[in-house]
């Protein structure tokens, strides 16, 4: 029997606000226990919520950049349970009136572009953190108010490979709002994948996990293919898959059962009283909409215009830091492809991401420039940059680092045609590849040069130089 | 939920973390006879062209927090009623996942 | 009244009254040691409404050091961690807190009996109930311990036992006071009252009181009014709605000809009385609308009660035992009844039924007001059938008119969230019964103008019943 694998995602994601959802203690994270919290996120007696209007914001944007139609009126529910993590015995959530409802993003896949819905968007608070230290429980409530979205997908999902495509895309948007720093590492992004299966070809939705605890893209590849063998095997032995919550181990890399879901939990929704419909003002709307960041796709295009490899992107999309580091370098050197290849390579092997983003880096970016538009016009080896380089993260000056580090070119014709002969000699079959049209031949010489005058022979003139001595060396 | 019985009651206690004694049960049964009665007076008025009332004032706000910090409790405030700390943390018996 | 309370020994005074008192009326929770408030009143402008007056707080109002109970077992040991604001607005125009009051436990009962430190006994017969839930603050103000006393009302708690303790209480509009740091009972009934001697008393408190809180995202945005200085008290012309329905329940013939004689007193003053008839299914309504809203608000608002962060905490094997052995025994029989009932009205398959109905109905009810108060500036009504209760007193027939109308009737202020008011009026049997007054919502100059005006018919103000 071929099944068919049918998957929603629920995202929780914590927003980039300076105080709590409901209270006006700090959001934070790593600080001492109980150090940003008050009265209201410890679910005092008598305590009243208070509604940040920055979390507002960030959802609107949020809104905006998944397509969801926003609701101008907020609206908040009780969502109520007990649980020692939960202060108020009740969550503020909205239930009945998301402040986002029917949108989309589309995906990349390998079978081509495909469609994810998104049923809602909603705002709601964070719970405490809780560690188990041997037989107790030791309770930190700093996480207590977080304003969160809670983005809801429909079961449109059919792949790991979808799924991971899914929560990468939608994580790499809310950053690019600046909305959530996303990290699943931390926390502030969490997912929780719904997965059934059903014979292929049968439209009825079989009996769903739900599978929780994954902290990594990559964890929710191997979660998703665990359960299908798992949901699998028990249907093709002809037993009942039951409800039930699961949570990924990631050290056994695999899906351990949490708890049966024995129907539905009566949460006893109703309207929260202590928090007034709030119309927002259609203008404000509008301004946040209208200024929105820019979104990863739109940086793609722009990146596709600028003639950059696709790999390149890719690669820069993927790491906002990154790529808006690589912004601020192309306004100083013309060699914006090259400029990539260093972003990626070179700056990534040194720079962590933290630094970026955070431009602590000791770079001086127009020095940076100057060094790669030397490379470009081939002032400079290719070699010799990375020479340079490690000096320039050091605040050092371009033309001071190339003085100090004596790095000089060679374009002395009669040294360079010496040595060029030299390796033509060497290397005949090369030449009889250039000739026999093999234009990397060309390149490998002038390589070839390269090493053996250590990387110092001007590479414009080497390789005019080069091209000649071929052409004199041409077969009848 | 029509049917209701002491067990009933005490099951929705058990539900709100705490616990009826059958006397207790048996009580809460015996008034919810007259509770019923007054809730069937409910019954006759018609409310099918009606919404429920959630807030007195259905007034629409604007207003909504600046998000700058203003209340924060020390450590010692906010663990200042805890029944058992440690560490800076609140502290209680291991919590079932 | 205030004003007398404003000598330098008046703080001292209050305390050893409430300290010699309290044996016999049990209104006292905690008391409070006055230094440190003193010292801070030296910063204070000795021109404020309540420069150096003490007072009392109804024991569900935060204070910050102060033991807030609740009167209940389970926050028996609390400290607030911080002021209510309506606190910091008090102390700010220079009242003293002398102590926490007793109410029934979390605000939830018509009768004090349910305190966890004992029933509060009426000055006015120590064998009769205070009535409830802020009864504590009631009878300290009646037995003129305090001149001023705050409470709550989420269905009547004030205006109750204001009327059986001959005092003013009074319930402004939902909004009107802020509600942070006030423990609560049910959220879109509950509003912050107080107690006084005079209505000019209680205009002056109002305008301590009043005014947007952004911390209380139900407070009203609206100017606060120089309530005092607009008191006029002519009730010429003034349209007095006199509300059929609970003088056609109330069984007692004193009430009723003492009621028919004050009409007549406010007509020859000018005063139009007009009557009123509500919807009759609507006001048998009242009490289990309330009853179902309130209790089932009431059990989400108390789910934090765990003892993991505040609370007298008992021991468990593991959290679940430690939360329902600490909420067990925190709560108390009658509490446990409220929020069992209260929970079922929430369970999903009975929330169209019941909760939702119960939401129905009340916007019916006040739509119903409404209408009655476009014909009159103000509804009234005697605020109880008849004095206060004796202690033991389970005779009522809950499911009488009597019981449901005129024992329950001024729920349609909180339900309608619109301003509220008892004055004393008369004794019945010798023992206190007031009159209630409503207007339209944010219309307290209105009805205070209009009490102020009865007031001076009934000649009943300033009057305390000491205790020999």
């Amino acid at each position: 029997m071929m099944y068919e694998t049918v998957i929603g995602i629920e995202i929780h994601c914590e927003l980039k606000t300076k105080t709590k959802m409901f209270s006006s203690a700090p959001v934070t994270y790593g600080a001492q226990p109980n150090t940003c919290v008050n009265e209201i996120d410890l679910g005092h007696p008598g305590t009243l919520p208070s509604l940040n209007k920055q979390a507002v914001k960030l959802a609107i944007q949020a809104c905006t950049a998944l397509n969801l139609e926003i609701d101008p009126v907020v609206r908040f529910d009780r969502k109520n349970y007990y649980y020692s993590d939960l202060p108020k015995g009740f969550q503020i959530t909205q239930q009945f009136h998301p402040i986002g409802s029917s949108g989309f993003i589309d995906i990349e896949t390998s079978t081509g572009v495909k469609r994810i819905r998104i049923n809602r968007l909603h705002m709601e608070e964070d719970t405490a953190k809780q560690y188990h230290v041997e037989d107790e429980t030791w309770m930190d409530f700093n996480r207590a108010g977080t304003p969160l979205v809670e983005i809801v997908s429909e079961a449109d999902i059919r792949s790991a490979e979808e799924a991971m495509k899914y929560v990468e895309k939608l994580r790499n948007i809310l950053v690019y709002l600046d909305v959530t720093d996303g990290k699943m590492e931390e926390g502030s992004l969490r997912c929780d994948i719904n997965i059934s299966l059903r014979p292929i070809g049968t439209l009825d939705y079989g009996i769903k996990t739900e599978i929780k605890n994954l902290n990594s893209i990559s964890n929710i590849a191997i979660a998703i293919a665990e359960e299908e063998k798992r949901q699998s095997a028990l249907l093709e032995a002809g037993v009942a898959v039951q409800q039930a919550t699961r949570r990924y181990d990631d050290v056994a890399k695999t899906t351990v059962l949490m708890r049966l879901k024995e129907g539905s939990v009566d949460y006893k929704y109703f309207p929260e009283p202590n928090i007034p419909p709030v119309r927002l003002n259609a203008d404000w709307i509008q301004t946040i909409q209208a200024e929105l960041p820019e979104l990863p796709d739109a940086r793609k295009e722009r990146y596709l215009n600028l003639g950059l490899k696709e790999q390149d992107v890719q690669q820069l999309i993927q790491n906002k830091a990154l790529s808006d580091f690589y912004d601020e370098v192309i306004l100083h050197t013309k060699e914006v492809k090259l400029a990539a290849n260093w972003c990626i390579s070179e700056v990534m092997a040194v720079v962590d991401v933290k630094t970026l983003s955070q431009k602590t880096y000791r770079l001086d970016l127009k020095e940076f420039g100057a060094m790669l538009n030397a490379v470009g016009d081939q002032t400079i080896s290719s070699k010799q940059a990375k020479e340079i380089f490690p000096h320039l993260l050091q605040a050092k000056k371009f033309n001071e680092v190339v003085t100090d580090l004596k790095i000089e070119q060679v374009s002395d014709t009669s040294i360079l045609e010496a040595v060029i002969e030299a390796t033509l000699n060497e290397q005949a079959q090369s030449v009889l590849d250039f000739h026999g049209g093999k234009d990397r031949a060309l390149g490998f010489l002038v390589g070839q040069i390269m090493k053996k005058t250590q990387g110092q022979a001007n590479p414009a003139k080497t390789s005019q130089l080069v091209l000649a001595a071929l052409q004199k060396r041409k077969p009848e | 939920m029509t049917q209701y019985t002491p067990d009933t009651f005490k099951l929705l206690a058990k539900q709100l973390r705490f616990e009826l004694s059958d006397e207790e049960a048996i009580d809460i049964s015996n008034e919810f006879e007259v509770l019923i009665h007054q809730m069937n007076l409910l019954d006759k008025i018609d409310t099918s062209k009606c919404e429920p009332m959630v807030y007195p004032f259905e007034e629409e706000t604007s207003f909504m927090r600046e998000d700058v910090v203003e209340q924060v409790f020390t450590q010692e405030e906010a663990l200042l009623n805890a029944p058992q700390k440690k560490n800076g943390f609140f502290v209680t018996r291991k919590v079932v996942l | 009244m205030i004003e007398h309370f404003k000598h330098k020994a008046s703080v001292q005074k209050a305390l050893d009254k409430a300290l010699a008192y309290q044996p016999k009326l049990n209104a006292m929770v905690s008391f409070l040691e006055p230094t440190s408030q003193l010292e801070a009143l030296k910063a204070i402008d000795p021109s404020s409404p309540f420069y150096g007056v003490p007072i009392v707080l109804k024991d569900l109002v935060n204070m910050k050091g102060s033991i807030t109970t609740g009167s209940s077992k389970i926050l028996e040991n609390y400290v607030s961690p911080y002021d209510a604001t309506i606190t910091q607005k008090l102390s700010a125009k220079g009242a003293i807190i002398i102590g926490k009051a007793s109410c029934d436990t979390f605000g939830m009962g018509g009768t004090n009996m349910t305190a966890a430190t004992g029933p509060v006994m009426n000055p006015y017969d120590l064998t009769r109930m205070s009535g409830g839930s802020s009864g504590g603050s009631a009878v300290l103000v009646a037995s003129g311990v305090v001149p001023m006393a705050i409470g709550t009302d989420t269905g009547d708690s004030v205006r109750k036992p204001a009327s059986y303790c001959g005092i003013v209480g009074m319930k402004p509009s939902y909004g009107r006071i802020s509600r942070y740091g006030v423990i609560p009972y049910a959220s879109s009934l509950d509003h912050v009252g107080f107690f006084t001697t005079t209505v000019k008393d209680a205009a002056i408190t109002l305008e301590v009181l009043a005014g947007r809180d952004d911390k209380d995202m139900t407070s009203s945005n609206r100017p606060v009014e120089a309530y005092a200085s607009l008191l006029k008290g002519d009730l010429k012309g003034q349209r007095i709605g006199i509300l059929k329905n609970v003088i056609d329940s109330i069984q007692n013939q004193s009430t009723l000809k003492e009621f028919e004689r004050l009409c007549q007193k406010l007509e020859a003053k000018g005063a139009i009385c007009v009557p009123i008839q509500l919807n009759e299914d609507l006001m048998h309504a009242f009490l289990p609308t309330y009853y179902i809203i309130a209790n089932a608000e009431a059990t989400a608002n108390h789910s934090n009660l765990d003892g993991l962060r505040f609370g007298v905490q008992k021991e468990g094997d593991d959290v679940e035992a430690i939360m329902s052995a600490t909420r067990t025994a925190g709560f108390g029989k009658l509490l446990r009844k409220r929020f069992v009932i209260g929970s079922y009205a929430l369970f999903i398959e009975n929330q169209e039924k019941v909760f939702r109905k119960a939401q129905k109905v009340r916007r019916l009810i006040v739509e119903d007001l409404k209408k009655a108060l476009s014909q009159c500036d103000v509804l009234m009504a005697p605020a109880s059938s008849q004095g206060a209760p004796r202690l033991d007193d389970q005779s009522a027939d809950q499911l009488s008119s009597e019981y449901l109308i005129a024992e329950n009737f001024m729920a349609l202020g909180n339900f309608s969230g619109y301003p509220s008011i008892t004055i004393p009026f008369t004794l019945v049997d010798g023992l206190p019964v007031g009159i209630n007054l409503t207007a339209s919502a944010f219309e307290e100059a209105q009805l205070l103008d209009i009490a102020y005006g009865i007031e001076q018919v009934t000649q009943w103000a300033d009057r305390t019943k000491e205790l020999v």
